[in-house]
């Protein structure tokens, strides 16, 4: 990549790429995120079978816009964007559902979900948390709808900062904090739910 | 600081989102007289790191290998559609400007379309 034409090329012409070449570097820096985006791919379609298919559309509008990648940004990222594109427009095109209304947090619901008084149920849902058995977690996020799962997803799986989730789907930073909150919050509320069902906590919650 | 304006932005600190220094100084400030706000964020910390590896190790679906067959097999046949007879070139060029010590380094990309002569 350019980085390293950089130091051998004080100024001028760093280098040309044609199509061979650009090939070759797709080949080399996009394709190593393969699992990352079909991982990501399946929180969108919430099936493997749909997932396979936005993941190869999305490489291959990737490929045909990547002279449009600037170097040294985060490709991954990048990539997530095309996803996030790629869905939007293929996947969700004939279903005009309107969005779930974010309504951006108001004070009174940031501060009502985290008050002194609830220490106890908390130690509660430490405890529904490790004893979870496998899987309910996943099933949790495909159950909270699209917009908050895949903030959720961006935030806590892959690890992104507000911003750079909101540049991957598009959306205000403030958009961001609100679902992630709200998110967070209904995936809670499921895994009690699903704890209460298997009786591992009493009925009044705790 | 009150313990109501700690609350609003607890979510904000645990996830690092609090940008203006002095503000997360104030938080910390406020925790070392407030143990009951300190527990409160050490609990809803705890929860989170929990709830985030457990999201980790179930997101993690590995591509099927001919998902990657596939893909490999797509993006040949891009290129070759792309390549002839008209191709789009990328020049990459560097600027550096030094102005009164300080260098400015600007990368430049442009993009050429160029078609081979003569065609058949």
């Amino acid at each position: 990549m350019t980085s390293e034409i950089e130091v051998k090329v004080p100024a001028g012409l760093l280098a040309t790429e044609d199509i061979a070449q650009r090939t070759a570097r797709f080949e080399k820096d996009a394709m190593q995120y393969t699992n990352q985006l079909y991982a990501a791919a399946i929180r969108y379609t919430k099936n493997p079978h749909d997932a396979q298919d936005l993941v190869q559309d999305t490489y291959a509008k990737a490929f045909t816009s990547f002279h449009q990648f600037e170097p040294g940004t985060n490709l991954k990222a990048w990539l997530y964007r095309i996803l996030t594109t790629t869905f939007i427009n293929t996947y969700r095109k004939d279903q005009r559902r309107p969005l779930i209304s974010d309504g951006e947090v108001e004070d009174w619901q940031l501060a009502a979900s985290a008050s002194h008084t609830s220490n106890l149920g908390k130690s509660a849902e430490d405890e529904v948390l490790d004893n979870l058995p496998d899987g309910d977690v996943k099933r949790a996020l495909h159950e909270i709808p699209e917009e908050f799962r895949l903030t959720v997803f961006y935030a806590d799986v892959e690890g992104y900062a507000y911003k750079e989730i909101a540049e991957i789907l598009a959306i205000p930073a403030g958009t961001v904090m609100s679902r992630l909150h709200r998110g967070r919050k209904l995936l809670r509320s499921l895994l009690l739910d699903y704890a209460k069902d298997r009786g591992y906590v009493g009925s009044d919650g705790m | 600081m009150e313990c109501n304006e700690f609350l609003y932005s607890l979510f904000l600190f645990i996830d690092n989102e609090i940008k203006d220094e002095g503000r997360v100084q104030s938080i910390e400030l406020h925790f070392q007289h407030c143990p009951p706000c300190l527990t409160e964020m050490e609990r809803e910390r705890e929860i989170l790191v929990q709830m985030k590896e457990l999201l980790v190790k179930e997101c993690q679906e590995a591509a099927p290998e001919n998902l990657n067959d596939r893909i490999a097999q797509q993006t040949a046949l891009l290129a070759s559609q792309m390549y002839s007879p008209t191709q789009t070139i990328t020049e990459y060029r560097r600027t550096e400007t030094t102005i009164n010590g300080e260098t400015h380094i600007e990368i430049e990309t442009s993009h050429e379309i160029r078609r081979e002569f003569p065609l058949s």
